[in-house]
């Protein structure tokens, strides 16, 4: 059995200009998409709470909102997830402590009320509340002023004396959004009617250190394989490996951006492994460029690449194909990330064998042509429009 | 066949025997045992058969399949460093009075971690600045302007403090943990200022957050000793019930009750004390698990607590005249006054240092001690050796500067999944696995016939390899890394796609089989390497930057790629040369 029966003989090169162009357009649509309209950011690096329930009865995604709203639980965004008879939702929170600006003015008002309360600070995006006292507090009193007020509080710390002597401060540690989804939900039954699966909980500043590393992961990765790309093959293979590359992620991170599907650390790993996978088929072309030009010297280059890119086709399309294959079965059973990594990962060997073909050969011989005219000398592969070998 | 065939093909099978044998673990780990049991490393070494390799080469599943907490913990350490500079600020002034230098009034920048001295009389700042700089040598000198003189701690002493926060907070973390029985528990440190927890099978996230998220409550409180025989008594008017372990053990003329469990001593005394009093417990150190407690005793406490951590100002081990090692400890002004109250009214009673309601060290009070510095001496030697005796001293000193200087700990990430759902995507993971690999499986053989076979047979190898190889390195199998296994099948089939096209381009330049064969690997060798090579600097990275299920998925995939060169050249390569060569063929099936 055969893919290819014969020898293809297609003129990839001759059609380098239109693709680079689309190309290039598609990827600056995307990446001016991510800058205004921006991903749909996960917990992982928005930082929040995801909380995944299973109810032991039919229930709809409408009513379990409204049971959260009923249990004091607002903005929370309630979704399906599996086959609607599974009756499994995510419930997503923004905030990561119940410390909001509401509760954070009510609290405020009691703790005030203690007495000769001064300084009183609230920090929403670490969910605590600061203050000083003149005189001596019970830990006990304040937890039950400030859970009165609404607040869950998960901790009272005592920092101590101030250095002046002039009082005493204190910190209230509220508790987290997880917490509350249970005791809303729960509110007014006997026993909960459903189960907590699945809690992800990112604190604000986790959830910027974890997107700065995934970003700084992609670039240590590219820069390591062009470096290796370009101590294996001639260094004017580099660049166009890198494009490819670049080409390929930005693709990938469209993937994300059109489909709204979760932007998290499970998305970061499939555009690394990309990054890893794309440069594979580059890889498998240049080999064969680099033979061929042994082979045949002295044609010029951009004929040779056509030679060399028509003769791996097969395998191109072979072995993006096994790949795609094995996917399947993620495909079908794989529910949230992992699904959204496979159709992802599918999107990257889709794009990487076009763009093995069409954005890195081409700025190969782009970037001999500079050299070309640079020295002076005609260009292999610039002054013949390339015909197919 | 010529000799070398003979020994690769000997390798290939030894290979492929090794990594079956070497799955056994796994396998009894994951079919035979129970669920409930499958951490407990001791129950499968019993269970194993005697030939088969070690227990912890098991393939572990990660929090994400088999259920649990993953969580990470920030511990505030420049929220500690401020409190510790204005401390010291503090101290200097205190120095300065006492020795009669001068007066100075001492303010602390806690952005710039600066003490900014100034002196009533500018012309004994010299002499100030001299003598402090020379007294406290963990700050350096930033700048002198006249009477003002600002004052920075050192960097070194800065990153000391700073590790040692962290040790702190990891150390008060794992005592908590042992206290409330978790088994399986995985502490360790991550980058420089977090603290990872593994807490598997555990459901609750609010528990463990309250578990280990709160800060460290260090008490000095009196030690009940008006009658020392309560204990005693207290066991022969009511004996505790039947089955019971709790026994009468006696030491220093005070009888306490002793108990493997630190509930039932809880529970046995409830109820018999007086209101004003408690039943605190210490706990007797396993001497072959450092972090286990083998049992408990009780000692009668007041209840109310008259100084607590937050008065500490310091703590260190140290060795005295007499060899024996001591912890020094020291308190703030205000502690200072009321631990001299407290020493003054209590001499000949002991005072018990408790840490998150255990009993660390009951010393007695020797006599009224002033100045805010109190020495405590390790007991007797006893049955330990003198490095373990200082070790205490110095695991007390760890334990009294956790409540000193709680560097506060907040909760930066927790993942909890329930036991139910690991078990779901266990099932939805395995079934993609067998789908993924059964349509490659499928295609290989029809498209290329025999030599998809043997693609087939290396990649089934590659497969056995990968969890062996997960296995070995003691990894985690995660959710991801399923994910990452399908795709390095993908991958590691692509090897044999690439050779095959290869033999087949060969074969239709009219070489011979045999030729086109060597040709096929020959040339291919290179390709398959370099894309490998690419694949796994984009694997080893997303191993150093990944944390939790992201790892499992990198390390899945890294194990795949060098296995897969394996399989996919050597192995393939031995069988197709056994087919054109031994027999002589002048065809090959691609």
């Amino acid at each position: 059995m055969q893919i290819l029966k014969n020898k293809t003989n297609f003129d990839f090169i001759g059609k380098r200009k239109p693709a680079i162009f689309i190309s290039t357009l598609i990827n600056l649509a995307i990446l001016v998409g991510i800058a205004t309209v921006g991903f749909n950011y996960g917990v992982d690096f928005a930082g929040g709470t995801v909380v995944e329930l299973k109810f032991n009865h039919p229930v709809t995604a409408a009513e379990v909102r409204e049971r959260a709203q009923k249990g004091g639980l607002h903005d929370v965004s309630v979704q399906n997830i599996g086959s609607a008879d599974e009756n499994a939702f995510l419930l997503r929170m923004g905030g990561v402590t119940q410390l909001n600006e509401e509760n954070a003015a009510k609290a405020k008002t009691a703790i005030e009320s203690l007495g000769s309360v001064r300084n009183v600070y609230a920090d929403l995006s670490n969910g605590i509340i600061n203050f000083r006292s003149a005189t001596p507090l019970t830990v006990e009193l304040i937890k039950k002023t400030v859970q009165d007020s609404g607040t869950g509080v998960q901790e009272v710390r005592v920092l101590g004396e101030n250095q002046g002597g002039t009082g005493i401060d204190y910190q209230v540690v509220a508790s987290g959004m997880a917490d509350k989804v249970f005791s809303a939900l729960n509110e007014g039954l006997e026993k909960p009617d459903f189960e907590q699966r699945r809690v992800d909980y990112v604190g604000p500043q986790v959830g910027k250190q974890l997107r700065n590393r995934g970003v700084m992961a992609l670039l240590y990765s590219m820069v390591a394989i062009l470096i290796y790309v370009a101590f294996r093959f001639d260094f004017k293979f580099g660049p166009g490996a890198l494009l490819a590359m670049l080409h390929d992620v930005i693709m990938v991170a469209g993937y994300y951006l059109v489909s709204r599907r979760e932007f998290n650390l499970t998305a970061i790993a499939a555009l690394l492994t990309i990054v890893g996978y794309s440069v594979n088929d580059t890889i498998v072309i240049y080999d064969r460029i680099r033979e061929d030009m042994a082979k045949y010297k002295g044609k010029p280059l951009a004929e040779v690449i056509n030679i060399a890119i028509n003769d791996t086709l097969g395998r191109t399309i072979l072995t993006s194909g096994t790949t795609a294959l094995s996917l399947i079965g993620l495909l079908i059973f794989g529910v949230g990330e992992i699904f959204d990594f496979a159709m992802a990962m599918l999107v990257g060997i889709l794009v990487g064998t076009y763009s093995s073909v069409y954005i890195a050969s081409p700025l190969t011989i782009w970037l001999d042509e500079r050299a070309a005219a640079k020295e002076g000398r005609h260009g292999d592969g610039m002054k013949h429009e390339p015909k197919a070998a | 066949m010529d000799r070398g065939w003979w020994w690769k093909f000997g390798l290939i099978v030894a290979v492929t025997l090794g990594t079956i044998w070497f799955l056994i673990p796994s396998y009894y780990s994951l079919a035979v045992m129970d669920r409930a049991q499958r951490n407990d490393l001791a129950a499968l070494q019993a269970r194993l058969p005697a030939w088969a390799p070690p227990a912890k080469y098991r393939l572990n599943l990660g929090l994400d399949l088999q259920g649990g907490i993953h969580m990470v913990m920030r511990v505030d350490t420049k929220t500690a460093l401020q409190k510790r500079t204005e401390r010291r600020g503090q101290q200097i002034a205190t120095y300065v009075a006492d020795k009669k230098l001068g007066e100075v009034t001492v303010d602390t920048d806690p952005e710039k971690l600066q003490l900014t001295l100034t002196a009533k009389d500018p012309a004994t700042m010299d002499a100030i600045e001299k003598d402090v700089l020379a007294t406290f040598g963990d700050f350096k000198r930033v700048n002198r302007n006249g009477a003002t003189l600002v004052l920075s701690p050192d960097d070194t002493q800065v990153n000391r403090f700073r590790e040692e926060s962290v040790d702190q907070a990891m150390l008060v973390i794992r005592r908590r943990i042992d206290k409330w029985g978790v088994a399986e528990v995985d502490v360790r440190k991550l980058g420089t200022d977090s603290i990872q927890i593994s807490l598997p099978g555990r459901s609750n996230p609010e528990q463990a957050k309250e578990l280990v998220g709160t800060t460290a409550q260090l008490e000095f409180r009196m030690v009940d000793d008006t009658n020392p025989q309560v204990f005693a008594q207290m066991f022969q008017a009511n004996p505790p019930p039947a089955g019971s372990d709790i026994t009468v053990t006696e030491e220093g003329g005070f009888p306490q009750l002793q108990s493997k469990s630190r509930e039932a001593l809880l529970a046995y005394t409830e109820g018999k004390v007086p209101e004003n009093r408690q039943v605190v417990t210490e706990c007797i150190a396993n001497p072959l698990k450092k972090n286990e407690c083998s049992s408990y005793r009780t000692f009668l406490l007041d209840k109310f607590v008259p100084l607590t951590g937050e008065s500490l100002a310091g703590a260190d081990a140290s060795v005295n005249q007499m060899n024996e090692p001591e912890v020094n400890i020291a308190f703030d002004p205000a502690g200072a006054r009321e631990f001299e109250k407290l020493t003054e009214a209590g001499v000949g009673k002991r005072m018990a240092i408790v840490l998150d309601d255990n009993v660390q060290t009951a010393p007695n009070i020797n006599e009224k001690i002033g100045g805010g510095r109190a020495r405590i001496t390790m007991g007797r030697m006893g049955a330990r050796s003198h490095d373990e005796w200082l070790g205490e001293a110095q695991t007390l000193a760890l334990v009294l500067k956790a409540g000193a200087l709680p560097a506060p700990v907040t909760v930066g990430e927790i993942r909890q999944v329930g036991a139910s759902l690991g078990d779901e995507l266990i099932k939805k993971g395995g079934l993609a696995v067998l789908v993924g690999l059964g349509l490659v499986l499928l295609f290989m053989g029809l498209y290329y016939r025999k030599a998809g076979l043997i693609a087939d047979i290396a990649l089934v190898l590659n497969g056995l390899l990968i969890l062996a190889g997960l296995a070995f390195f003691n990894a985690t199998l995660t959710l991801p890394g399923i994910a990452g296994f399908v795709l390095t099948l993908g991958v590691a089939v692509d090897a044999n796609v690439l050779i095959n096209e290869r033999i087949r381009e060969e074969l239709s330049h009219g070489k011979t089989a045999k030729a086109a064969v060597d040709q096929g690997y020959d040339r291919a060798f290179w390709t398959i390497f370099d894309a490998h090579v690419t694949a796994l600097i984009a694997g080893f990275i997303l191993f150093f930057t990944g944390t939790g299920p992201i790892r499992g998925f990198a390390t899945t995939l890294i194990v795949g790629l060098l296995a897969s060169l394996f399989t996919s050249i050597v192995v393939t390569r031995v069988i197709m040369t056994y087919f054109v060569h031994g027999r002589n063929a002048q065809s090959v099936s691609v």
